[in-house]
């Protein structure tokens, strides 16, 4: 065996050999090439894959005959010397040996001027006999054609070549097929035959060399497919020899087709008579299907069973089935897995259940431990009573005792103060003395026993009190109650007319020193160091000699003795966290402060008062001076009824503390503790809903219908972030602001809405408040604008031209929280109005009104100037917010602004550093940072929006990150003006570009929305559904 | 070289023993037609007829013996080839072939030459014409 | 002899474009005899392109001249100084002639009138034939002075193919396929049988695949 390929054997075992043709696509598409091999599989023993056959650019039939083996028919590749120099070839014959290939035709090839590149250099460094040399050279004599050796696999190939026998000059073919064999062919496949007479004289001339001895010979047939074709084949087809006999059968012939496969049928029954034909080798050209036919009819069916054949390639089936399979091994990894997960969640599950019952049997302790104090508690008043039982035996033991022996040392012992407790010897001399103390008062004073008791009992409960007289052993707060019960208890049961006497010098001395160490002592623990102080030395100037109160003075002074800065925040000790470094504690506070006051503002935004007056408290603790904070709280005493009442109560009710910690503590965990951010946040979500939708709007999506546009609100959903962030900790993604922006008021009255105040980044929820949510104000010019779009005019139309009208319609009609009265009219380059006459409108616009409002000027520096103080002018009992303020014009409008304690909007070409340098302008004509809003000159989308976003953004970045405070100044955007001068949204609705309301609805809204993302708090929108989405989108993520 | 005539017409000999001069006389050739005499067409090279349409003709014919009748023989047969492969140069050039031609006149008539003169003339108003109405 | 053709005048013109000053330079070596860049094709040309010019719109002057040869150094010497007062020294040499009068002529500005067709012979007045590819390994000795390099369309060296029919090549009937001739040479000289022997593969460094090739005969140098 040469190659061990099937056609080897097959010739070998003296069968008759069948081979086929099969020419690769055109193309990249390896499903010809399969679907033909199929058609042609298990009825041949091979089949040729040809080579760019008449020079045309095909698929390789290197890759062709692969893809024929995956499909398990056997390729003979087929080689011309057209293409590749020696090294080319050399090296795809390596190729094909690796991947399985086993046959091999060696072919000089058609001349490239017959193909579709007539233009491409012809190679042919050598002839088809070269190449079986080449070829045989290296299987043989394991050889590369420069004659170095291959060292191992070399290329094992059956070598084929071809044979025209009908060429010129015709006595020379079978020399040259000699010639051929000589330089290495194993088999020969020769041209078409249909001269079966000329064929049988080559073939006698083959066997007087004796080739037929030397290598297979297999005649070449072609079923004529038509007579047509024929007719080609004989007249173009150089060394084609095509009978008139067969031209006549085909043109007699009624089934053409049928008479082709019958000719060639006929054909290969003549030469297999021929001695020396080993088998035929069939080219159904573009005809495939006929050849299981034609091997049929001329009985060389069926073909012996397939042997070597091993496809190096794998077929498409057996792809899908290590696909599937491979498919099948991944779902059962990852089955694997997740059972895995699942046992770890089960076992942590575990561990939570073990946590928990631990955390329960620890409460219950800590529960016995309260009964215990109080079993205690109990049992001292039994004691009490016991005592006073006692006392009262004794005093009628007394009674009928001899006067004289009343103060009996015994009587003394047994009235003595008493505590249970253990005491610290401090204490213990105190009560020493106190005990002395009353035994001479009794002795001076000759009391009765009972005004004797009583006073001692007094003086028990007053020392209990507050000389910190709380049991040491006692953890819980809550015996305390107890005993000041106990104390009012016992003191009804004194005789009121038998009071203590009026304290002389000397009684009263003690008593009152007791009393002030105690006041001073709790000072004390309040950190109250100089009133401690205060109250101790009174303590010391009527006792000097009393240790506790010395001790105390002492104690006191070396807690003033503190740095005063560390001093001052103590009180707020729990309020502010840590300050960082880059900041003073006052400035730090004074974050804190804003911050608290925001947090207020929602609160109260959202109707909690009770968690608003907390934020305001704590604002106000840290600066009781904040005007802010003492506002905020007034407002929360002055909120509506409804709400405060039943939510004030829980949070002002006295939780123990034991039992806050517990998380199953009954309805005390449902009031809303803000200081816990956890529950904080679902409840922001929840309360504004009612409040802030007064008509319900169904959450559906917009209606299809064009020019009806209908706006639902946006589902939530209240999953938070960090449990989206699947166990990643929070510390790898939050990044903490260390600025706040500040707050602007504008407006005045119940209608003022404030700007500002957020610690995070727009919506970053889980980084920090976003203050102030952000507002929309409503766009009105002060003329009839032109170039106005139906989409828009229409919800205008009967208000246009009137812009006191036109905004009470947008406050009536479309809820505005605030109106931007834009006044166009008084551009010079335009209408030019008069700026007294503007400003005669926008007074009138400011009374029709009592939602904020915001005048803005034409742009032009000078004339806004005029404008804007002819208005402040004119309306002097509101604080209405004039814009825009630019580098222009900014002293003198600045000026105006700090007059009338204005809000303003500092207006700079998009850029960080000039809206920086325009507030600090701005600020040091005087005008603090809480009076301006920074407008950023903002593009509309398509417009620079992006420019205007990334611009924002950094202005944002820097403020809250960057601690770059002079630009902690909340933004103020006009759209309206920017989206509706955008010629898309004038557009007729069209097939492309859709509906035009729409469309510049969504332009504006759009718009908004991106620039809520960048900061944006204070959006000025013109058309009212752009609105309403633009506010269902704020509602949904605040 | 002095300036050609609007069209010039290469001559044997002995195809036209009158004198343009006198067939203008007559107004029977254009107005500014040249006529130049040779001995024998078969002298005339490549580079004359091209040289001609250089120098400033706009339409050129050549006139030779008839083609088996040449007085040396076989001088208007090359004349012939040589007019061809000249048309071949003007097409190259984007010039008409059309401006060129070559007849073949019995000797001492005069008719053809007339005739060649109006037709080169019809040919180059006409170019005229639409080269006018492509601009 | 070198065979030779005149490229189109547009592609002459198009090269010349911006010229002013033109030597249109004749050689009377191989290019003269076949009839491409001799005297009589410089006229021509010269008239073609004062033509072509004029039509343009273009003011060039145009000389002529034309040298013995251009392929040796010593008819190029008057070209080194003559040649840069040219802004185009347009060669209706062969290729030869061009790259010589590129390779000794600094600062002359030398292109090709013609396209250099290959190595021929004069069949008849206007009809040439390739005759060798110059490949540098003559087998005409076994091909019975026939060359099949040449002359095959696939350069065989074992032909004829199979698309030999009545002695023409399939490329194209008016081709002769040169195998058939050589068959027929050598059976004439009873020589058939050296066509029976495998001819080895070739070795094609010396056709100008080993790079440019060069020739040196010691005893004449210099």
């Amino acid at each position: 065996m040469i190659s061990g390929s099937n056609l080897e054997r097959v010739l070998k075992s003296g069968q008759f050999a069948v081979t086929g043709e099969l020419g690769p696509p055109k193309s990249g598409d390896p499903e010809v090439v399969r679907e033909k091999a199929r058609i042609l599989k298990g009825h041949v023993d091979a089949v040729n894959i040809t080579d760019c056959q008449t020079a045309i650019v095909r698929m390789s039939s290197l890759t062709a005959g692969l893809i024929a083996l995956s499909e398990g028919v056997e390729p003979v590749m087929q080689m011309t010397c057209r293409d590749r120099n020696r090294i080319g070839m050399q090296a795809d014959i390596l190729g094909a040996s690796a991947l399985g290939i086993k046959n091999l035709l060696c072919l000089t090839g058609d001349h490239q001027k017959f193909g579709n590149h007539p233009q491409a250099k012809g190679v042919f460094d050598m002839d088809s006999i070269q190449l079986l040399q080449m070829v045989k050279g290296m299987r043989d004599g394991r050889r590369f054609q420069c004659g170095e050796e291959i060292k191992s696999h070399e290329p094992r190939l059956f070598l084929g070549c071809a044979a025209n026998p009908f060429a010129d000059p015709f006595e020379f073919r079978a020399k040259r097929l000699a010639k051929k064999v000589e330089a290495g062919a194993d088999f020969v496949q020769t041209q078409i035959i249909y001269n079966v007479e000329k064929f049988a004289k080559f073939m006698e001339m083959v066997r007087d060399l004796g080739i037929h001895e030397k290598c297979y010979i297999l005649a070449g047939v072609t079923p004529p497919k038509s007579l047509g074709m024929a007719r080609y084949m004989k007249n173009f087809v150089p060394g084609l020899d095509v009978t008139d006999d067969v031209i006549k059968r085909l043109k007699d012939a009624n089934d053409q087709r049928e008479e082709g496969i019958n000719i060639v049928v006929d054909i290969i029954n003549q030469v297999k008579e021929i001695p020396g034909v080993a088998g035929v080798h069939v080219m159904a050209i573009e005809w495939e299907q006929a050849v299981p036919e034609i091997v049929k009819r001329a009985g060389l069916a069926p073909r012996p069973e397939y042997e070597g054949v091993e496809p190096v390639l794998v077929t498409s089936g057996a792809i899908e089935s290590a696909v599937a399979q491979a498919r099948e091994e991944a779902a059962q990894e990852l089955k694997r897995q997740i059972d895995e997960a699942k046992a770890e969640a089960e076992a942590s599950r575990g561990l939570i259940a073990k946590e928990k019952e631990r955390t329960a049997s620890e409460i219950s302790q800590l529960r016995k431990q309260v009964e215990e104090a109080k079993s205690m508690v109990s049992q001292k008043e039994a004691e009490i009573q016991r005592l006073t039982k006692e006392l009262e035996k004794a005093k009628q033991e007394i009674m009928s005792a001899p006067q004289g022996q009343a103060p009996a040392a015994g009587g003394a012992s047994q009235t003595a103060v008493v505590v249970e407790e253990p005491l610290t010897s401090r204490e213990e001399r105190v009560l020493s003395s106190l005990n002395l103390g009353l035994q001479a008062l009794r002795k001076v004073l000759g009391l009765s026993d009972e005004a004797f008791e009583a006073l001692r009992r007094f003086l028990e409960a007053e020392f209990i009190l507050h000389l910190g007289g709380v049991p040491a052993g006692a953890k819980v707060a809550a015996p305390a109650p107890a005993v000041e019960e106990k104390a009012a208890a016992i003191e009804p049961a004194s005789e009121p007319e038998e009071a203590p006497a009026p304290p002389s010098e000397e009684k009263g001395r003690n008593k009152e020193v007791v009393n002030l160490v105690a006041k001073g002592n709790v000072l004390l623990h309040k950190q109250d160091f100089s009133g401690a102080l205060e109250v101790f030395e009174q303590a010391l100037s009527i006792d000097p000699d009393d240790e506790q109160a010395k001790e105390g003075a002492e104690k006191a002074r070396a807690g003033m003795a503190e740095p005063a800065a560390e001093a001052a925040p103590a009180p707020a000790e729990g309020l502010l966290p840590p300050c960082p470094e880059e900041l003073t504690q006052e400035e730090w506070a004074r974050k804190w402060v804003i911050r608290y006051v925001a947090k207020g503002n929602v609160a109260l935004q959202k109707g909690d008062p009770s968690a608003a007056r907390e934020f305001f408290e704590k604002a106000f603790q840290l600066d009781p001076n904040d005007a802010k904070a003492k506002a905020g709280l007034d407002r929360c005493e002055g909120a509506p009824a409804a709400a405060p009442a039943p939510e004030a109560a829980p949070a002002e009710e006295p939780a123990p503390a034991p039992e806050k910690a517990e998380p199953e503590s009954g309805p005390e965990a449902a009031a809303p503790k803000p200081e816990e951010p956890k529950a904080e946040a679902p409840e922001k979500k929840e309360e504004p809903k009612p409040k802030a939708k007064p008509a319900p709007k169904p959450a559906a999506a917009p209606a299809p219908s064009p020019g009806e546009l209908s706006i639902g609100s946006l589902a939530k959903d209240e999953t938070k972030l960090q449990e989206r962030a699947a166990g990643i900790s929070e510390e790898l993604y939050v990044e903490k602001a260390t600025g706040a922006i500040r707050e602007v008021v504008l407006g005045d009255g119940e209608k003022a809405i404030t700007i500002g105040g957020s610690t995070a980044l727009p919506f970053y929820w889980f980084e920090g408040e976003m203050g102030n949510p952000p507002r929309i104000a409503f766009d009105v010019l002060d003329t009839e604008p032109e170039d106005v779009p139906d989409s828009l005019a229409k919800y205008y139309s009967d208000v246009m031209g009137d812009p006191v009208k036109w905004a009470q319609k947008c406050v009536s009609e479309y809820g505005a929280e605030a109106i931007c009265l834009s006044m166009v009219s008084t551009d010079p380059n335009g209408m030019n109005r008069a700026a007294s006459e503007a400003a005669q409108t926008a007074k009138a616009v400011a009374d029709a009104i009592d939602v904020p409002l915001i005048l803005w000027g034409c742009g032009n520096a000078d004339k806004d100037t005029e404008t804007l103080r002819e208005v402040t002018s004119l309306i002097t009992d509101k604080k209405v917010c004039i814009a825009p303020l630019t580098d222009a014009n900014y002293r003198n409008l600045g000026a105006t602004a700090m007059a009338f304690q204005l809000p303003v909007v500092a207006s700079t070409p998009i850029d960080v550093n000039l809206a920086k340098q325009l507030n600090i302008l701005l600020e040091n004509l005087g005008l603090t940072l809480d009076h301006i809003l920074m407008d950023p000159s903002i593009g509309a989308v398509g417009y620079g929006l992006e420019y205007t976003y990334s611009v924002m953004e950094r202005i944002r970045l820097a403020a809250l990150t960057q601690q770059d405070d002079k630009l902690m100044v909340p933004f103020i955007c006009n759209i309206g003006r920017e989206v509706w001068k955008a010629k898309e949204t004038k557009l007729p609705s069209d097939a492309m570009l859709g509906d035009q309301e729409r469309r510049g609805v969504l332009i504006e809204a759009i718009t908004a929305s991106s620039l809520l993302m960048a900061g944006g708090e204070l959006l000025i929108m013109r058309h009212p559904k752009a609105v309403e989405l633009t506010k269902a989108l704020i509602e949904s993520l605040t | 070289m002095a300036a050609m005539g609007r069209i010039v017409a290469f001559c044997c000999n002995y195809v036209t023993s009158v004198p343009a001069e006198a067939l203008q006389e007559a107004g029977l050739v254009p107005e500014g037609m040249e006529i130049r005499r040779l001995p024998c067409t078969g002298k005339l090279e490549i580079d004359q007829i091209i040289g001609a349409f250089a120098d400033g003709a706009e339409a050129v014919f050549v006139a030779g013996c008839k083609i088996d009748k040449c007085h040396n023989a076989s001088g208007s047969h090359r004349a012939a080839k040589r007019v061809k492969y000249a048309k071949k140069i003007l097409e190259e050039l984007s010039i008409s072939p059309d401006l060129l031609e070559m007849i073949f006149v019995e000797r001492g008539e005069a008719g053809p030459v007339v005739e060649m003169a109006q037709v080169m003339q019809e040919r180059l108003e006409a170019r005229d014409a639409s080269k006018e109405t492509a601009t | 002899m070198i065979i030779a053709e005149r490229k189109p005048m547009p592609e002459i013109l198009g090269m010349l474009q911006g010229a002013r000053k033109v030597l249109i330079l004749g050689c009377r070596g191989c290019v003269a005899i076949c009839s491409a860049g001799g005297d009589k094709e410089v006229g021509v040309i010269s008239a073609a392109l004062r033509l072509g010019f004029k039509k343009a719109g273009q003011e060039v002057e145009i000389h002529e001249e034309t040298f013995v040869r251009q392929c040796d150094p010593e008819y190029l010497e008057p070209l080194k100084d003559k040649g840069k007062e040219y802004d185009a020294v347009l060669s209706t040499a062969c290729g030869v002639g061009v790259n010589f009068i590129a390779d000794r002529c600094p600062g002359v500005k030398v292109f090709p009138a013609l396209d250099t067709s290959f190595y021929g012979a004069n069949l008849s007045s206007g009809e040439w034939k390739e005759m060798c590819a110059g490949c540098g390994a003559c087998v005409l000795h076994l091909t019975g002075g026939l060359c099949p390099v040449a002359r095959c369309a696939k350069s065989l060296s074992n032909g004829p193919c199979g698309g030999s029919v009545g002695g023409r090549c399939e490329i194209d009937p008016d081709v002769q396929c040169v195998w058939h001739m050589i068959y027929e040479k050598l059976q004439e000289q009873d020589r058939v049988a050296q066509m029976e022997e495998i001819m080895p593969v070739r070795d094609w460094r010396s056709a100008g695949h080993g790079g440019p090739r060069r020739r040196v005969r010691e005893d004449l140098l210099p």
